[in-house]
């Protein structure tokens, strides 16, 4: 005489049972955000094909208000994604100099580092300098 | 399930049975193997050794050392052949181990750290981190599975050996999963299930410790030997009983008592904190009774102070000493004692075998904790258990697999369908059926716990002695009236308890009896009424053969070879 | 120690009589330093001897006694209730996996997907057994982390891929196929990754991270999965790039 097994179900709604789930969510969910941001990007040059007039009413529409909030949202996702994923490499591709492996926090810090000073040096390139 | 008939049987998952299966599939291609286990094998209670496994590996150490290290700390009960054999091919068995991928612990030059250990003359202790017991055994288990011939039967209850004409041909096991029973037929079959601490209310031991092997071949008519023979372990947490690993006495490690003296000068200055096991819980006893023990919600303890060794040390050699105080007491042993009392272990005593684990009935073997060849005796070093489960797991298995080679034809069907059987019906229409009335597991475990702590525990007396075995044997009666609630056949572990507490009652009953009757101190057996070593009468072992009524004991003497029995000072 | 009561509500399943899973409570003795595995061995042992669950060690070790406490997957012998009593303290078997009866699941999924990895040393030539191979202490701190993984599935129950993909190999087989490629004894890292670079390989892992946070032996599975992710993604591009070279 055998039992019968009870078969396990994922259920909808799994990812509100806790804040680290949600986190991840968000984070999917913001990847894939952001490249459908890409295809604004595409739309910007498809636009400057169209001509002149049509590309100044583009920048018009991205200077409103919305879509400054929206683009706000946007780098606050891509900002998440980079952070989690600069946390992430010094444990997935361990980098090594002496008998330890660099801790990951280092790695982490340095990239950190990196990602400002080049993002400094674009924003100095568009804005500033040249 | 497919197959049910195999060349050998192995019953227990743990360091002993896991290698013995290894050695019999590595020594044949054409050989089947079952290893029946009622956990999954890497849950068996190798798993939570600590310090590490002792052998001969560097030129200040010597065979001759080891043995004579081993034999003075059995006080000279260990059979001296067999000490012999196993010193020999200890290091063979931990580089064989080091080769399948066991993370030992390294010196700076890459070789294979050694350390100090209770009892042991020179540093011989390999070890890994202080989790030796787990990595030996994910080693072990992670190997096995590049053998296909090695059919696992995990979760199967093991109810009863089959025996035909004379011989074991196998076992009767109960599926927990299934909830049917089957009968696993085998030309050999080795018992490596363990020692059975579970019948004393404190101990290290894991739940599933109950001395099931040791009841099998008891009630197939093979003697247990030494049964009086219980090790209590120093250094255990109140309350919960949890193991801190000798290793931390051999990294320095001090033993104070509540006026933060370390009292072991006055009882072994030689050796201080780094004696044999018998002598330092018996040493606490002694402080906890002339009144120098700290008092704690669970009673007496000593302090284990390891505040000397600094964190990177204890980091280092003994990481889980260091977890396990913060999490089972919630101190910081780099700052502050670890409270610590005795608590039963290990059993010396176990299934009677010679040194290739043969047994009396042919046909089944026994090794491990389960077995007492003995090179143990009457008190076991530490570190000498793990690599006792890899060098007579590996002799066990050869010698099982000549045996099978020379049986022919596998075992008849009809004496494993009888024994089948006869176990459905006493398991399923006898134990499952019974309704529960005034007695329950619970409540009969419970009293056996308690009175083998009080009356069969670190020091004995013939009072407290006899008591325990009347006693013992009013609890077997009062057993026949324990029915069970869970009326299921699938996973039932209300009646996998009853069959284990059954087990233990017998058990139990070995070991009453045999220290009864040994009337002299010897190691781990102490006798207030029998303070002194009795060479002359008892300079032999205790057999316990199972009978309708009390065991009956006879002897058997120790074998001597080189070494002649002294006085056991350090 | 205080006397008090703590509730338990514990998830039951009888396979026998089929039905689906229900909750119970009951209502036991409270000391502070009691863990959720002393709760349940009271219940078994003094109220209701039909409760069924696993567990040996009890110290952490074994793996045994897994199951979901207040909705997060624990070893109960590990876990004070002190630290979880909201009221009442919950007991459901372990996420993702199938019950077999009350708090007991279906594992053995896990130890097919183990031996799968090829979870043991492989090598051309053994050498002889009168010496060890060489290995720093540095070369053992390299695979340490993952050797400390004791099966106890908590990681399976954390992972929601696991959860709706059950053919995922998941961390905890994964982890220790990367504790053996990084074993400076082994020489069979090549099958490892050929095995793992598959759709039930490491590639169903996205990256929830959860199976990390919830491993009570701090094996760090995630960082192992995507670890091997470079290296599976490595060797692939040396195939591609260079074939015919051999690999490690």
């Amino acid at each position: 005489m055998t039992g019968r097994e009870y078969p396990w179900k994922r259920r909808p709604g799994w990812w509100l049972r806790n804040r680290r789930y949600l986190g991840f969510q968000l984070r999917e969910a913001g990847g894939v955000v952001c490249a459908l941001y890409g295809l604004v990007l595409l739309n910007m040059l498809i636009q400057l094909r169209e001509g002149e007039s049509a590309y100044t009413a583009f920048l018009d529409l991205l200077r409103t208000p919305p879509v400054l909030y929206l683009n706000l949202v946007l780098f606050a996702l891509v900002v998440w994604h980079a952070l989690t994923w600069f946390m992430l490499i010094g444990k997935a591709q361990p980098i090594q100099f002496t008998r330890q492996p660099l801790p990951w926090k280092v790695v982490f810090g340095v990239n950190v580092l990196l990602w400002l000073g080049v993002s400094g040096a674009v924003v100095y390139l568009i804005f500033g300098g040249i | 399930m497919e197959r049910t008939s195999f060349d050998i049987v192995v019953v227990g998952g743990g360091a002993a049975g896991l290698r013995a299966a290894i050695a019999a599939a590595e020594s044949d291609p054409d050989l089947t193997i079952a290893l029946v286990s009622k956990v999954y094998p890497m849950r068996s209670h190798t798993v939570s050794a600590e310090g590490g496994t002792a052998a001969v590996l560097r030129d200040y150490d010597s065979f001759e050392l080891h043995a004579l290290d081993t034999i003075k700390g059995s006080d000279f009960l260990a059979d001296q052949d067999a000490v012999e054999f196993f010193v020999a091919r200890c290091p063979e068995e931990i580089i064989r181990l080091e080769h399948w991928g066991c993370p030992w612990s390294r010196d700076e030059d890459g070789r294979v750290s050694q350390r100090a250990f209770g009892g042991m003359s020179v540093k011989r202790t390999v070890y890994a981190a202080d989790k030796v017991g787990f990595h030996i055994l994910h080693t072990l288990f992670q190997t096995s599975m590049k053998y296909d011939r090695i059919h696992r039967f995990d979760e199967y209850f093991v109810t009863s050996l089959i025996v035909d004409a004379g011989a074991c041909t196998g076992v009767v096991a109960l599926n927990l999963r299934g909830g049917s029973m089957v009968a696993i037929q085998g030309k050999a079959t080795i018992l490596a299930t363990g020692g059975c601490g579970r019948v004393y209310e404190f101990t290290t031991n894991g739940f599933i410790k109950t001395g099931d092997g040791m009841a099998l071949a008891y009630r197939a008519g093979v003697p247990l030997k030494d049964m009086e023979m219980v090790q209590f372990h120093p250094t255990c947490l109140p309350g919960t009983g949890i193991l801190i690993t000798e290793a931390a006495r051999g990294e320095g490690g001090y033993l104070i008592n509540k006026d933060g003296e370390r009292y072991m000068q006055r009882y072994l200055p030689g050796k201080m904190e780094l004696g044999p096991r018998d002598i330092l819980s018996r040493a606490m006893v002694q402080e906890m009774k002339e009144g120098r023990a700290f008092e704690g919600p669970y009673g007496l303890y000593l302090g284990l102070d390891l505040r000397h060794l600094g964190a990177k040390k204890i980091n280092e050699r003994i990481p889980m000493v260091r977890e396990l105080a913060e999490k089972y007491m919630g101190l910081d042993p780099v700052h502050e004692p670890i409270p610590v009392r005795p608590g039963q272990h290990y059993i010396m005593g176990g299934v009677s075998t010679n040194l290739k684990g043969e047994t009396t009935l042919p046909g089944l073997y026994a090794v491990g904790e389960t077995a007492c060849v003995s090179i143990n005796g009457a008190n076991r070093l530490g570190s000498n258990s793990l690599s006792e489960c890899l060098v007579f797991g590996a002799a066990c298995g050869h010698a099982a697999v000549e045996f099978a080679k020379r049986r022919s034809t596998y075992p008849r069907g009809a004496a494993a369908r009888e024994a089948l059987k006869r176990e459905e019906a006493r398991v399923f229409d006898g134990l499952l059926r019974r309704e529960r009335g005034k007695e329950t597991v619970a409540g009969i475990r419970i009293e056996m716990q308690q009175l083998m702590e009080r009356d069969v525990g670190i020091f004995r007396d013939e009072s407290a002695l006899s008591d325990a075995c009347g006693m013992l044997g009013k609890l077997r009666d009062r057993f026949a009236s324990v029915g069970l609630a869970d009326k299921d056949r699938v996973f039932n572990t209300e009646l996998t308890a009853v069959l284990e507490l059954d087990f233990m009652l017998d058990i139990t009953m070995t070991i009453a009896h045999s220290a009864r009757n040994r009337h002299e101190s010897r190691g781990a057996h102490s006798r207030t009424d029998f303070p002194q070593r009795d060479d002359a009468n008892y300079l032999k072992h205790t057999l316990a053969f199972q009978t309708d009524g009390p065991p009956r004991i006879d002897y058997v003497p120790v074998t001597i070879t080189k070494w002649q029995p002294v006085e056991r000072k350090y | 120690m205080v006397e008090s009561e703590v509730v338990f509500r514990v998830k039951r399943y009888r396979p026998e009589s089929g039905g689906r899973p229900t909750f119970q409570e009951y209502t036991i003795p409270y000391r502070s330093d009691m863990v959720v595995l002393d709760g349940l061995n009271y219940i078994k042992d003094h109220v209701d001897p039909t409760l069924t669950f696993r567990w040996s060690c009890r110290m952490g070790i074994c793996g045994s006694c897994g199951a979901d406490v207040n909705g997060q997957p624990r070893l109960t012998c590990g876990t004070y209730i002190r630290d979880v009593h909201k009221g009442a303290v919950t007991v459901e078997p372990l996420s993702n996996f199938p019950i077999l009866k009350d708090l007991v699941v279906d594992f053995d999924d896990f130890l097919n997907k183990l031996a799968s990895v090829t979870p043991y040393i492989v090598r051309k030539d053994w050498g002889d057994l009168t010496k060890e191979y060489v290995q720093y202490p540095e070369d053992v701190e390299a695979y340490r982390q993952q050797s400390l993984c004791i099966n106890c599935m908590l990681c399976y129950a954390a992972c929601p891929v696991f959860g709706s993909s059950p053919e995922f190999v998941g961390p905890a087989a994964s982890a220790l196929a990367l504790r053996y490629n990084r074993d400076t004894r082994d020489q069979g890292a090549d099958a490892r990754l050929a095995r793992l670079n598959t759709k039930t390989g490491i590639w169903e892992c996205t990256f929830v991270g959860e199976c990390s946070v919830v491993c009570p032996k701090d094996v760090d599975p995630a960082a192992a999965i995507q670890t091997l992710k470079f290296l599976a993604t490595m060797r692939h591009m040396r195939r591609l790039l260079m074939p015919g070279a051999s690999s490690r």
